[in-house]
């Protein structure tokens, strides 16, 4: 067995603790204010349109709501899952997720985009009983307004675990800038870090709690996803039977979540110098899950496209025509070729997997493919609404429309606005929190060597439990 | 980790070929029952062969029953091999290194034994080459390749070659040490299977390579295979409860929780028969208990997504099939002995650490998850056709007979003889995984701690 | 000239390391000699020479053959047999999607399978100079080499501290 020199890290630690604690407190002027205006002003442009849309097309316009359902789905994909980065490593425990799971747990923060939209979206939802007769539901005999009760709890609750679980894993980096920072830092991390000195008691506490949290936050985020699937785009077109959906709805969610944490990780990365903590391996590690999850899309795809294709009665025939060859088609060609097929190409090789620029361009890629594919599967929901149509056992082919809805302005703002606040949100919690996980980043270089193995060096990796 | 020896490599070779290199005492009379078992089964089915499936419990309207469930079944166990060779290889997890071939061996038997069931359910299996093989010159019939049952053999076919030839590039470093530690006959017959091995760097780098590239080759076949079993069923719009489009991946993660479950079961009896108690720890199957909760509870949400969306549809056929798969006797009997075996007593136990590290407990406990993915399949497949025929009312039911059971014994048999019959020749644990372990992992002293450390290139 | 094959035995890595360092200073080329280990070590442990491989050309060559059968063989298929079943077009691309995939898969794994053992330089029918201690724990050093360097050669795997020099002609 090969001998591992015991080493002091105290000088490593503290030049972590230096060189990341700064970072929460670069000035606000230049190039940051500038970013930080440019988000701001695009987060009320956001809030005016919302407004806006709610009292100029109302509830009662189905139609309406196509796209701004999309971007509510999209969030819960892109800020909603993109936490997971750092549950499921967390859980699987693996030692590449300690520099990444910070800024995957930071987008719990805006969950806040999500939350705000979500609300609206629940009063354009038909109620279970339309016209004095049941509409098709997964609640069944429930109650009328069952779904939206239980889906403003689901989405807020969501919110609030996420708020819990970022709280919960910054408690040691609060402390520290409690210890390491003046004036309001201080005074908040001192507040917010409940007294937190690291002694053994507070740390198995601590990692009980983000287990829990991250468990409790992994059902929710499911549990949203199977209800707003279903809910706000399965139910809304008679005849649409496909168990798969949720679970495809939550998979994509997951691969958009991998590629905005990837685009994050890059972006604080490069412009923060922080080459030191976030290294080659985080990235590997990612473009390995993002390959998985690309893979995911085709799977569950063609799972249902299928069963589809291959029961040819009219039930069938109608949601190929409404999910692939209708009037969404060029929409769900461009999903097909950015979601799988050409991520996925350039994925496989390996030179793409260790170069952060170019998993970025494969992130980004796959984020376009996550919009379009939600345009194709809310819009056409929303369109093909009617009180009429819902009660049909399904929706006869030649009265599917022949052409797709354009967003308009007002959804473009929406969407633009409600990705700005998310992104706000992040930017104004760097202001306290490390980008990196300062505790993650000692327990790195606590449990991580390189070692002299005769004539090779090699890394090894500390396995506590 | 935690529990893990040092050993030398003189060690490692002594236990773990003492079943190789010297015949355990229990070794002829478990095979001498399991062969009488065995030649019953195949007389049996010869005789099948020879009075026609009349013999059998099927008729109309139930002309899949007991055959194609244990097709079935035996295609979901061989998905241990994969999921435990491939996917923990890519994830570099350490404690695969003990069940890796294990697993292996399973998925090549089990499916080996699942080709025989279709076969045996054609009545006359000859006739298959028909539809199967294009070899059909002079008539100008094909092969359907637009039919499902077409694309099985493919599948399966596909499978089984790669599992093998992963197997045997797995295998070939371990027979230079048979080769080594034998003489004679047995030592020329090594030599030849082991090619000539030598372990320069440059061998030894073609073989680390080759895991992980014929992994990441073979999980894609993993996937495809039990999809494709799924498919045979859910394309079909005419039969209640098959027509669903979760049904490939509800198949697919089914088969991970009752596979791994088989390669636990396998465990304990390696455990316990060859004493391998230095390599086959509490620690792994506590390992492999967490990752079956995850996989179980993954499939619970599946069963309870198809059985949502069933009802979701509120047509009258399907609504009805469901109230007699699960509320009439005797399927409501199957359906809570599905459930409670299935998920709700093994994971039940599993949630205990005291219980994830108790090796009887393991034992029963995965055979109980077996039982109940075994009356899944059954549940699947028996009561949609059942009720099939919805206007002419021929809702009969079906039993196997016991021509039926016998064969379902002899499957058991056939696989655990096999099994026994590798390792008696093979190592079923793969030594140089476990030499590499050794040397792929260290200690270091955090104060007063020591942690086991891994060591990655 | 003749050639000889030599093996020494070493019980540790660093002997042995230290072995391949003193066959190069004694002007033996690289490619002649090698370590045989019973276990497989990180590369580079002894100083040896990294192997270049290509292994990842099969499996594209393989996935290549099996789809331009897969193709062949399911669109001849149907188009000598034109029976309609169930609705489907004679040519029904997703169903030869399926066997295109398998088929493809299959082929990338039989070739891959040929090049681990082309690339293995297996099978290896002159297993040379051998001892069966090395899957035991020792470690061995081979050496293929003119008679005339057989001096040479001893001096070296000795001042290693080799427990034990083998040797043959051929």
């Amino acid at each position: 067995m090969i001998e591992v020199p015991v080493t002091n890290n105290t000088e490593k630690f503290n030049s972590a603790t230096n060189s990341l604690v700064p970072t929460t407190k670069e000035s606000l002027s230049g190039k940051f204010k500038l970013i930080f205006g440019i988000f701001g002003v695009l987060s009320v442009i956001g809030i005016i349109s919302l407004i806006l849309k709610i009292t100029t097309v109302g509830f009662e316009t189905k139609s309406g709501w196509g796209y701004y359902a999309a971007i509510v789905s999209l969030l819960l994909g892109v800020f909603g899952t993109a936490p997971m980065v750092a549950i499921a490593p967390t859980i699987a425990k693996a030692d590449w997720h300690r520099p990444v799971s910070r800024i995957a747990t930071m987008f719990t923060l805006a969950g806040i985009s999500t939350s705000i939209l979500a609300i609206p979206l629940i009063f354009a939802l038909p109620p279970l009983v339309v016209d004095g007769i049941r509409r098709r539901s997964i609640w069944f005999d429930a109650n009328i307004y069952t779904p939206h009760v239980f889906f403003g709890i689901a989405v807020i609750g969501l919110f609030f675990i996420g708020l819990a679980l970022l709280w919960v894993t910054s408690i040691p980096d609060l402390s520290i800038m409690r210890d390491h920072s003046s004036g309001w830092r201080q005074r908040l991390g001192k507040s917010l870090s409940r007294g937190f000195i690291g002694t053994e008691r507070q740390w198995i506490s601590l990692r009980a709690r983000i287990g829990m949290m991250g468990t409790f936050y992994f059902m929710f985020l499911i549990f949203v996803h199977i209800i707003y699937s279903i809910c706000f785009s399965l139910e809304l077109v008679a005849g649409w039977k496909d168990a798969i959906y949720p679970m495809y709805h939550a998979a994509t969610g997951i691969q958009s979540g991998v590629a905005t944490v990837i685009i994050g990780l890059f972006l604080f990365r490069k412009y923060w110098n922080l080459e030191d903590h976030i290294g080659i391996d985080q990235f590997w590690a990612l473009s390995k899950l993002m390959f998985a999850t690309t893979i995911f899309w085709f799977y569950f795809f063609i799972c249902a496209f299928m069963i589809f294709w291959y029961g040819k009665s009219a039930i069938n025939e109608m949601t190929i025509a409404i999910l692939v060859n209708g009037p969404y088609m060029p929409i769900f060609i461009g999903t097909l070729l950015l979601s799988f097929i050409v991520p996925w190409w350039i994925i496989i090789w390996n030179p793409v997997r260790y170069s952060p620029a170019m998993l970025s361009v494969v992130a980004a890629i796959v984020l376009i493919g996550s919009i379009l594919d939600r345009i194709r599967l809310y819009v056409i929901s929303w369109q093909v609404y009617s009180d009429e149509m819902i009660h049909k056992r399904y929706i006869p082919l030649d009265e599917i429309p022949e052409n797709m809805i354009a967003p308009n302005l007002l959804d473009i703002g929406i969407f633009i606005g409600f990705i700005s606040l998310g992104i706000f949100a992040i930017l104004l919690t760097t202001r306290l929190i490390p980008v990196v996980s300062i505790w993650e980043r000692h327990q790195s270089i606590l449990l991580t060597r390189h070692i002299k193995f005769h004539r090779t060096e090699v890394y090894a990796v500390g396995k506590p439990d | 980790m935690q529990q893990r020896r040092q050993l030398d490599e003189k060690q490692i070779n002594r236990e773990l070929l003492n079943g190789n290199l010297a015949t355990p005492k229990w070794y002829y009379p478990v095979m001498g029952v399991l062969g009488v078992g065995v030649l019953i089964g195949f007389a049996t089915i010869l005789y099948m062969f020879n009075r026609g499936l009349g013999v059998t419990g099927l008729a109309r309207p139930v002309y899949w029953g007991l055959f194609i469930t244990t097709f079935v079944f035996w295609v979901g166990i061989s998905h241990a091999g994969i999921m435990i060779s491939a996917i923990l290889r890519l994830t570099q997890a350490e404690w695969r290194r003990p069940v890796t071939r294990a697993a292996e061996l399973l998925t090549v038997f089990s499916l080996l034994t699942a080709l025989f069931f279709p076969l045996m359910h054609a009545g006359r299996p000859w006739r298959i080459a028909y539809w199967l093989i294009p070899y059909d010159w002079a008539r100008g019939i094909w092969p359907n390749v637009r039919s499902p049952l077409f694309w099985d053999p493919i599948a399966i076919g596909t499978y089984l070659t790669g599992s093998t030839l992963f197997l045997f590039v797995a295998l070939i470093p371990d027979l230079a040490i048979l080769r080594d530690r034998t003489t004679g006959i047995k030592k020329t017959i090594y030599s030849m299977l082991a090619l000539g091995w030598r372990g320069n760097p440059r061998q030894w780098q073609l073989q680390v390579v080759a895991g992980i590239l014929l992994s990441a080759l073979m999980l894609p076949i993993f996937v495809s295979v039990h999809s494709i079993v799924s498919w045979d069923f859910a394309v079909t719009p005419a039969v209640e409860g098959w027509h669903s489009t979760i049904f490939a991946p509800y198949f697919v993660i089914g088969a991970v929780h009752s596979g791994v479950s088989a390669v636990v079961t396998m465990m304990c009896l390696m455990r316990w028969l060859w004493k391998w108690n230095n390599y086959i720890r509490p620690e792994h199957f506590d390992a492999l208990a967490r990752l079956l909760i995850i996989v179980a509870t993954a499939w619970l949400a599946f069963t309870f997504l198809e059985l949502i969306f069933s009802l979701y549809g509120r047509d009258a056929p399907e609504i009805a099939l469901r109230e007699l798969q699960i509320f009439t006797w005797p399927w409501n009997l199957i359906f809570i002995t599905f459930l409670l075996t299935g998920y709700v007593i093994p994971v039940g136990c599993w949630l205990f650490k005291s219980c994830r590290n108790n090796i009887a407990i393991m034992f029963w406990t995965s055979i109980l998850v077996n039982v109940g993915m075994w009356l899944e399949r059954f549940l699947i497949i028996v009561p949609g056709l059942a009720r099939k025929q919805v206007f002419v009312y021929t809702w009969e039911g079906y039993w196997p007979s016991p021509v039926e059971w016998v064969i379902l014994v002899w499957s058991f048999a056939w696989v655990s003889f096999l099994m026994l019959l590798f390792a008696r020749f093979f190592p079923l644990v793969p030594l140089f995984e476990a030499k590499e372990s050794q040397v792929f992992t260290t200690e270091m002293k955090v104060g007063r701690a020591t942690v086991p450390m891994v060591i990655r290139e | 000239m003749s050639k000889i094959s030599m093996l020494g035995l070493y019980d540790n890595p660093d002997s042995a390391a230290d072995a391949l360092d003193a066959l190069s200073e004694a002007g033996f080329d690289s490619n002649n000699f090698d370590v045989l280990t019973g276990t497989p070590y990180p590369e580079g442990a002894f100083g040896e020479h990294v192997p270049q491989h290509r292994l990842f050309r099969f499996p594209l060559f393989g996935a290549i053959v099996g789809l331009t059968l897969s193709v062949f063989l399911t669109s001849t298929t149907q188009i000598v047999y034109p029976l309609v079943t169930g609705g489907k077009p004679i040519l029904s691309i997703f169903a030869m999607l399926v066997i295109m995939y398998e088929m493809t898969m299959l082929s990338a794994v039989i070739t891959t399978v040929i090049g681990i053992l082309f690339e293995s330089r297996l099978p290896n029918i002159s297993m040379n100079v051998y001892d069966t201690r090395i899957t035991e724990g020792l470690i061995g050093v081979s050496l293929v080499c003119t008679s005339d360097k057989k001096e040479t050669a001893e001096r070296a795997f000795n001042g290693s501290g080799a427990m034990e020099i083998k040797s043959s002609g051929r």
